[in-house]
């Protein structure tokens, strides 16, 4: 994403904020709404768009689980794997897919590019353990190993969003 | 269904109040209007104060005295922020309050705002509740249309405005002076204390924070009066709390009710629909995970502050996760601790290393790797890591598996002696949700 695009997203809201560092985060979020990740050239437009060192944004972006600074699969999907969805069958869901995928049980990025599984921590959906959240706008539950692989089914076809908010 | 003595009035109404008409139809924003139009703001603080009402976050600190730290004669701005980054494990009753009430929120931060004389509120929601950020979103844009927010507020002389501010996955960004750090374009991690929020919070000027369930009270406190709200349950515990409550319940869910008057047997088998046919409770986490685990003996104590203390733990965020006795209370614990030693942030080397060293034990213990003197090395750790750090996360790391390892040692040392512990069948759903 460009300096200008970042800016005209940050622009309108800068008023909002006593300090424009403030301003990072939203701007790191927005950029990484374009390709679902942060690439070098990504975190060197936030910085020129917020005024702050290219070293600064890439340490704040670093700290935040949901973005990445590596490409991704086309959707990511968080197996909410804490204690609520573990006594549902988190476990069970996450080998599934994971096997599914043909990746070991750390996760990773499916051979064909379109789906990365990820384990994810609490996603307070824990009525509706076990949970899979697809980026970070869709949460789904309580699924079995089953449910889910037909959610990745789905994934596997679906056309890409037109924006990325994971 | 309507329900009795319910703070948060889509639960009050029994339905959804996601268009500012319908939260006006049950009395939304009279609050607010009655504030500004005849209440001075101190007179408003009082009222908060008199209510009785508690921090719902996980402190439980009373709210009105907290918005009195905040020093009267300060040059600076004033800020309110709202802690939407509900993040801790079982805890689910924000978004809840978001999804289908977001006004009463707004009104309560704003509320809040002019209390304390602040011009800018800021509601920091986690990056994970995407789809409730946009619900908020919507509500804060349609109040400020309808001008509940925005310059000189009902032709008052208040204004104040509401930015939602979205994280982006950190846990420890629910942790006050951690929120504050990522709202100022940081790493999320938490700050030396003292200075507390209230005297140097945000861009270092007085600052209020609060939880989303903590602000979303304020209208019904103002509305029905701080004596309807105190005589709520007990003196010290007033007002009602929403428990969620999930793990091997038949119902799990957000089930809000009067401090005091409700114990953990009654939520979990009456609200919740019990257990499984043939199944006993082995082990609650009854205020989220950050909290010492109980056992069956303590199903009788009353859901409030002062009892649950009593029996050594907290109310914390009502986040209440149950294990029946099909679960293995060693890899319960495990879990716990591999969530702590995700998300500590690292800026503390206690914390960091303690939470790493307690995964790592657990985890041989559980893959039958334990040895018997692995015990006494977990309890070791816990003095060294516990009161030696910035923040209360390390607490919360501590607290379930100390708790665990007193509370259940001989599912420890069977776990040790047999060569690890195989792995439950877990209790599955009974209807899965269709893939879209």
């Amino acid at each position: 994403m460009t300096a200008d695009q970042i800016r005209a997203h940050i622009e309108p809201i800068r008023d909002e904020f006593a300090e424009s560092r403030s301003l990072v985060l939203p701007a790191l979020k927005y950029a990484q709404t374009e390709k679902g990740h942060l690439t070098r050239d990504d975190l060197d437009a936030v910085a020129e768009a917020t005024g702050f060192s290219p070293a600064y944004v890439e340490s704040v972006a670093s700290f935040y689980d949901r973005l990445y600074l590596e490409p991704t699969g086309t959707r990511v999907v968080s197996v909410c794997v804490t204690l609520s969805c573990m006594l549902r069958g988190a476990d069970e869901v996450w080998e599934h897919l994971c096997e599914r995928e043909g990746l070991s049980h750390h996760g990773g990025t499916s051979e064909d590019g379109r789906v990365t599984i990820q384990e994810a921590q609490c996603l307070g959906y824990c009525d509706h353990a076990p949970c899979i959240q697809v980026d970070a706008d869709e949460t789904l539950g309580p699924l079995t190993p089953e449910a889910a692989s037909q959610l990745m089914d789905d994934l596997h076809v679906a056309p890409a969003p037109e924006e990325f908010w994971r | 269904m309507p329900i009795l003595n319910s703070v948060y009035r889509h639960r009050e109404a029994g339905h959804v109040l996601r268009d500012l008409a319908d939260y006006r139809a049950v009395g939304g924003f009279s609050a607010l209007v009655a504030s500004v139009s005849d209440m001075e703001a101190d007179d408003l603080l009082y009222v908060f104060h008199r209510s009785g009402l508690r921090g719902r976050g996980g402190a439980g600190f009373p709210m009105g005295r907290k918005a009195s730290f905040l020093p009267k004669d300060a040059k600076l701005a004033k800020y309110v922020v709202c802690n939407a980054d509900e993040s801790e494990p079982g805890t689910f009753k924000d978004r809840e309050i978001i999804e289908m009430n977001p006004f009463q929120l707004v009104e309560g931060v704003a509320l809040a705002g002019y209390a304390i004389g602040a011009e800018r509120g800021y509601i920091y929601i986690r990056g994970e509740y995407e789809y409730q950020a946009r619900i908020l979103d919507a509500a804060i844009r349609a109040a400020r249309e309808a001008g509940y927010l925005g310059k000189n507020i009902l032709r008052s002389n208040f204004s104040f405005d509401i930015t939602l501010y979205r994280g982006a996955g950190a846990y420890i960004c629910g942790e006050e002076t951690g929120l504050l750090e990522s709202l100022e374009g940081k790493r999320g991690q938490p700050r030396l204390k003292p200075p507390f929020p209230a005297v140097a919070g945000l861009y270092s000027s007085p600052t209020l924070i609060n939880n989303v369930e903590t602000l979303s009270a304020l209208p019904p406190i103002v509305t029905k009066g701080a004596d309807w709200y105190a005589a709520l349950g007990p003196e010290k515990s007033p007002g009602t709390k929403i428990f969620s409550i999930s793990g091997h319940v038949q119902r799990p869910g957000n089930y809000e009710v009067v401090l005091g008057e409700t114990t953990i047997r009654e939520l979990i088998y009456e609200h919740a629909g019990g257990l499984r046919d043939g199944r006993r409770v082995k082990a609650i986490w009854v205020g989220g995970s950050s909290v010492p685990v109980l056992g069956e003996q303590h199903l009788d104590t009353p859901l409030d502050y002062e009892s649950l203390n009593a029996v050594g733990t907290f109310l914390g965020s009502g986040g209440c996760i149950v294990m029946d006795d099909s679960g293995c209370i060693v890899r319960a614990t495990l879990r716990l601790a591999s969530f702590y030693r995700h998300e500590s942030c690292g800026k503390c080397t206690p914390c960091r290393e303690g939470t790493t060293w307690m995964e790592r034990i657990l985890q041989r213990i559980v893959d039958g790797q334990g040895r018997m003197e692995d015990l006494e090395l977990l309890e070791s750790l816990f003095g060294r890591i516990s009161g030696k750090v910035l923040c209360a996360l390390a607490d919360g790391a501590v607290a379930p598996v100390a708790s665990a390892l007193k509370m259940f040692r001989d599912d420890f040392v069977a776990a040790i002696e047999q060569g690890g512990t195989p792995r439950p069948e877990p209790m599955w759903p009974a209807t899965p949700a269709q893939a879209r």
